[in-house]
């Protein structure tokens, strides 16, 4: 008898996951979308008391693996991803799609289960599994989006590969402990961990297949996706590389570089990805500050990164079913017709600028104390930048060119029943997650978090100086906007580093496919006249039916076969000389 | 559970000859029976009582230890002798096994395949490749290997050329094999008359006392075994050396080829390591230096090379063909990493290769059967059509990949282990590169087959159409196999296991 | 500043019998009335808010920290990533279909109903 408290909770999603692929019936399918994340949950409950919980270890080949690790770390992002799954199970209930079902859970049960890995094999083999079960997710976004599909799952499973040979290195410099604790680039195999990590995580560089397919992947796609993938790695980083001083200025530089993408944008969908990436960076940059105030902002952050994001895209979302398109220069006005989208879309859009009494301003600004209290006044200015850069893209570019701006002319229904049940709850969440309260609001998310919290948001300093910084960029958006300065939205492709593979290396190639077909056409010349007279020779020399030698093929081997025995007599003889 | 008590002990005496015997004459018989069920049943019958046999064999070698038959009570050197030892026994019990389980296949597919005036002698030549088969592992007389390695390759090049009556390249496949089977075996007996001039014997147990007192012997000692390695090395399929395999795999009947996957190579690799390791020893020097140079290079490079052919072929045998060259990378790895563990690895995958191959490839002939399938693209949708033949596809894909809880894993675990215990880091990258190839491979047929739609017959979606029995059985019980391995199911993985180090150990001579 | 039904333009009533009933009595947020004098209450947002900082000084000083430093970053910041967008866009820009996948979704395309097995 298998104690059900020592298995992972995030097979359990697998499990249903891989029922659904199988199971025709779309309600029930429904019922196991939904039902799978909060039976996740409530095993993390169940097995989680106060101490940290070690189990389910499995002695295969040779070596332990420990399947299940909870601790106050891993725990909050086990919370996270089962409401995470069961607002994305709402979100999707009008489709009907068995892939899109099952590999959601596939994906989000292999999510859960890296997070609660003891070891960095566990790990690997659930990063892998994510990626391959969320590929589909890619590729259910229509034809378009499959070569952005391939592109994803190349980089994916590289970064796997990668994790894996880290893990090797690191795991045998340790004497065949692969267990999963604080690493640090001085390990061996440190490095190869991180740019692994950091493939996941969207490093600069390294972040393209972020705003590849994300944009390309189906509705419900796009919104499950983000949801996932960047979190795990968040967690493997926040896990071994907490403290490290360059993720502090790769953070930063992660947060600054997308604004200037984003802005330029017109796939609003897109432009959620860029802002996805630069909200990455302030989490990675409170990894890298790693004292206890930055640790318990990333872990607050990304609770709410992953609500507020999940709505934003949720409600871009909604705009692409019911108008069939995300690009700026195509939208407007639509708070005429999609009036609950359009508020659910401002409490998403005020949540990520950081307005008080929405998520990031309570989480946030964590991070952004822990720098300014650990003198890092580079990294700070960068942060800072952001966060004003964040109210472009995200807080006013997202919402003001899909809801209002010039009235686009499209009359459209308002999003179905449930995506505007999943947008309430999300939105109501981000308000609740930053209510000023004594037991409940933000001390609810702050008792969840890994250290023990002593910070206050709701500062009268504090307030004021944010709400400076936002008005001052509201005003500043106005006057632009009123001058004729602010730039319009243009339909465009938009390149950024991917162009070097998607075009630069695609090109290069091409360009040595055709000189390789130009040279083996000269070189297959030149075999026919001198090898092929060599190897007829030898052929009738080996051969017992040397007369029959016409046949090239046999012939060609036959020479092989020679060459084969005058290298291992070569072999023999110079080593034994 | 003393299984051994049930054999009669004259059985276990004469097995070693009896095995050979038996198919041999009957072989003969089998070409002159009138009708095909008859000559059906009687090769049949004579694979299942050779499998019985080698059953006992091996239980014997287990609490007897080797033994040694001396044929016609002439005593070797000067006599022939048949070893039965930890290396030969299993390889025979595979063989044996393998040949029934092709034979039950055969009944059904040979139907479809071989011309009705054919049959009798096909069956006839099945018997007579078996038994040169089982008498080029069994025979402890090098001459006598040459014997019997002709007298299979003989036999499977007429059965290979029986494919024309279903694809006439079988022709050119069959007259390829001929010409490197031939060049093999040519610089197989040159090299053994090198070693004749060198030790005086032919007897292998002697031969290697004589070269162990001359200290590995003179020039002409390194001279015989670089022909004897490039021999075996065409006859397993060596890369580059393998152009032979895949058209013959390709084109032959498909029990042809299910048989030749699983044991012709598998023969010819066990004659490498009984010649480098007992016969040569790879502590004289120009052994090991050509094991651990020319064995591991063409290995490696056949493993990555041979993997990306597969990669790119249309025709799902040829890309099982080529798999089969990669896969004898690995098992050329195994044995240049010359440790008990490598060997062991390397030893444990050429059981665990059989039995994975075999399963694919019967179920490759039933998708044949049905519906005349060979290509990656006709694949699309056969999960639907044919449900329990596509899962022992799949089960034996996933085990040739390498997936947990399968043969392959353990086998590729146990590879990467011995090479990581020598520190070779970059040989568990390829091991782990080349899998990922394996996934690309195998998976765009799966992924084919479960993801694609049925395809229309006459405007209407094909219906369902199970293989026949006869051939679900043979791909059921080897893709059970694979998962018993795995997960150590009837203790079938510690078995194999235990097999694969007992074998390392007596090649290693730490012990039989 | 809702108009009522009977001095309205036809304009006005088509759009209002076009809209979704919850965003009827928003619609003035679409007049140019609104969009001309929605800037003030930024402003004011900022003026207060500068102000107040004077009251309430920050406790954790910056060194480039001085009085409305928050509202010069926010307003320097925000007009240098939209001035940043003419010449990055001219750099970077490169027509839909550049890397011939299809680019994005094209806005005749519609995926409503392409989601379903």
């Amino acid at each position: 008898m298998i104690d059900i408290l020592q298995i992972n909770p995030g097979l359990w999603v697998i499990l249903a996951g891989i029922i659904c692929a199988f199971l025709p019936v779309s309600p029930i399918r429904k019922a196991l979308v939904l039902l799978a994340p909060i039976f996740a949950a409530v095993m993390i409950f169940q097995i989680y008391g106060a101490q940290e919980v070690i189990g389910g270890v499995i002695n295969f080949a040779g070596m332990d693996y420990t399947t299940l690790r909870i601790d106050r770390l891993s725990m909050i992002w086990g919370y996270l991803f089962c409401l995470a799954g069961v607002l994305n199970a709402i979100y999707g209930l009008h489709e009907k799609c068995k892939i899109t079902d099952s590999s959601a859970l596939i994906y989000m049960g292999a999510a859960l289960a890296g997070v609660f890995s003891g070891d960095l094999l566990t790990l690997f083999i659930f990063w892998e599994l994510a990626a391959i079960s969320s590929v589909f997710l890619v590729w259910k976004g229509g034809e378009h989006s499959y070569a952005s599909g391939i592109r994803y799952l190349a980089i994916h499973v590289l970064s796997g590969v990668l994790l894996l040979a880290g893990a090797i290195v690191y795991g045998r410099a340790n004497g065949g402990d692969f267990t999963f604790g604080n690493i640090g680039l001085g390990a061996p195999g440190g490095w190869l961990l991180l740019i692994a990590m950091g493939i996941k995580c969207g490093f600069p560089f390294l972040h393209n297949w972020i705003q590849d397919a994300y944009p390309k992947a189906s509705i419900t796609g796009t919104v499950i996706l983000s949801a996932f993938t960047t979190k795990l790695a968040l967690y493997a980083l926040a896990r071994g590389f907490a403290g490290e001083d360059i993720l502090i200025y790769i953070g930063a530089v992660m947060t600054c570089f997308p604004v200037f993408f984003a802005v330029i944008e017109n796939d609003l969908r897109r432009v959620l990805s860029y802002s996805l990436n630069n909200q990455l960076g302030f989490m990675v940059c409170g990894i890298g500050i790693g004292t206890p105030l930055a640790m318990n902002g990333v872990a607050a952050h990304v609770v709410a990164d992953v609500i507020f994001k999940g709505l934003l895209f949720m409600s871009m979302g909604a705009v692409m079913l019911r108008t069939g398109t995300t690009k700026a220069s195509e939208l407007g006005g639509l708070f005429r017709s999609m009036p609950y989208t359009t508020l659910f879309c401002l409490i998403g859009a005020g949540s990520i600028a950081a307005f008080p009494l929405l998520s990031a301003f309570v989480t946030k600004s964590m991070i952004l104390t822990a720098a300014l209290e650990e003198h890092l006044w580079v990294p700070l200015a960068m942060l800072l930048f952001a966060s004003a850069g964040v109210m472009e893209h995200s807080g006013i570019k997202v919402p003001y060119f899909t809801f209002f701006s010039h009235d686009s002319g499209r009359r459209v229904k308002e999003a179905p029943w449930n995506m505007l049940t999943a947008m309430g709850l999300a939105s109501l969440l981000c308000i609740v997650f930053a209510l000023p309260g004594v037991s409940f609001g933000y001390k609810l998310l702050y008792s969840l978090l890994p250290y023990e919290v002593d910070y206050h948001p709701y500062t009268p300093d504090h307030v004021i100086f944010q709400l400076q910084l936002l008005f001052a960029a509201i005003t500043a958006f106005c006057i632009l906007k009123k001058y004729g300065l602010y730039p319009s939205e243009k339909r465009a492709e938009i390149i950024d580093f991917d162009w070097t593979y998607r075009k630069l290396g695609l090109g290069i190639a091409k360009w040595i496919g055709a000189m390789w077909t130009r040279l083996s056409v000269n070189i297959t010349g030149l075999r026919k006249t001198f090898i092929d007279n060599a190897g007829k020779r030898l052929y009738q020399i080996f051969s017992p039916a040397g007369a029959m030698s016409e046949a090239a093929p046999s012939g060609l081997a036959a020479v092989l076969t020679a060459g084969m025995l005058v290298i291992a007599l070569l072999i023999m003889f110079i080593t034994s000389v | 559970m003393d299984l051994l008590s049930l054999f009669p002990s004259w059985l276990i005496e004469h097995g070693a000859a009896f095995i050979i015997i038996l198919p041999l004459l009957m072989g003969a018989i089998t070409s002159i029976l009138p009708s095909r069920s008859l000559a059906w049943w009687t090769a049949f019958i004579v694979t299942v009582i050779v499998t019985l046999t080698s059953f006992g064999l091996v239980l014997n070698m287990m609490s007897e230890g080797t033994t040694v038959y001396s044929m016609g009570g002439w005593d070797p050197p000067h006599g022939i002798g048949l070893v039965v030892d930890a290396l030969s026994a299993p390889v025979l019990l595979l063989i044996s096994a393998m040949a029934v389980l092709t034979m039950v296949y055969g009944m059904p597919a040979t139907i479809a395949e071989v011309e009705p005036k054919k049959r009798a002698p096909f069956y006839a030549a099945f018997l007579l490749c078996f038994a040169g088969l089982m008498g080029m592992v069994v025979t402890g007389d090098a001459f006598n290997v040459f014997v019997f390695l002709e007298v299979s390759s003989i036999s499977t090049y007429a059965l290979v050329a029986m494919g024309a009556a279903r694809d006439r390249r079988a022709l050119t496949a069959s007259f390829n094999y001929l010409i490197m089977g031939s060049i093999g075996a040519t610089f197989f007996v040159i090299g053994l008359g090198f070693l004749y001039m060198e030790t005086g014997t032919l007897n292998m147990a002697d031969m290697a006392r004589i070269l162990a007192d001359l200290d590995g012997g003179s020039r002409v000692a390194k001279v015989a075994f670089g022909f004897i390695v490039v021999g075996l090395g065409l006859k397993l399929a060596m890369f580059p050396l393998h152009t032979w395999l895949p058209g013959a795999y390709a084109y032959a009947p498909s029990m042809v080829t299910i048989f030749l996957a699983s044991t012709a190579t598998k023969a010819a690799l066990y004659l490498l390591l009984r010649f480098t390791f007992t016969v040569f020893d790879p502590s004289f020097e120009y052994v090991g230096t050509l094991v651990k140079y020319l064995l591991i290079g063409v290995g490696v490079v056949g493993m990555i090379f041979a993997s990306l052919q597969a990669i790119f072929q249309t025709d799902v045998r040829r890309t099982l063909a080529f798999s089969s060259v990669a896969q004898v990378g690995y098992m050329l790895l195994g044995i240049g990493l010359a440790t008990a563990a490598g060997l062991a690895a390397g030893y444990l995958h050429l059981l665990n290769h059989a039995v994975i191959k075999g399963g694919l490839f019967i179920a490759l002939g039933a998708f044949w059967y049905r519906f005349g399938i060979t290509r990656v693209e006709d694949f699309q949708g056969l999960s639907k059509t044919m449900p329990w033949t596509m899962g022992a596809f799949t089960v034996s894909a996933l085990s040739l990949i390498g997936v947990p809880f399968t043969a392959g894993f353990v086998s590729k675990v146990n590879l990467a282990t011995a090479a990581a215990d020598k520190g070779w880091w970059w040989a568990v990258a390829v091991i782990v590169v080349t899998s990922v190839l394996a996934i690309i491979y195998m998976g765009r047929i799966l992924l084919s087959a479960y993801f694609g739609d049925a395809p229309e017959i006459n405007g209407e979606v094909a219906k369902r159409n199970e293989a026949p029995l006869m051939m679900l059985v043979p791909m059921w019980v080897l893709a059970i196999m694979s998962i018993a391995i795995g997960s150590n199911i009837f203790n079938l993985g510690d078995n194999f296991v235990g097999a694969a180090e007992a074998a390392a150990r007596l090649l290693l001579g730490s012990g039989a | 500043m809702a108009k009522s039904p009977e001095n309205l333009s036809e304009a006005e009533l088509e759009e209002r019998t076009n809209a979704h009933p919850m965003s009827v009595p928003f619609l003035w947020l679409g007049r140019e009335s609104t969009i001309k004098n929605f800037m003030w209450l930024p402003i004011a947002g900022m003026i207060i808010c500068t102000a107040l900082g004077l009251i309430y000084p920050p406790h954790h000083l910056a060194p480039w920290d001085f009085f409305g430093s928050w509202t010069v970053i926010g307003f320097v910041a925000y007009s240098l990533v939209v001035f940043s967008a003419g010449p990055l866009f001219k750099l970077l820009a490169r027509n839909e279909d550049y890397y011939g996948e299809g680019g994005l979704p094209d806005p005749e395309y519609s995926t409503e109903g392409d989601h379903h097995d």
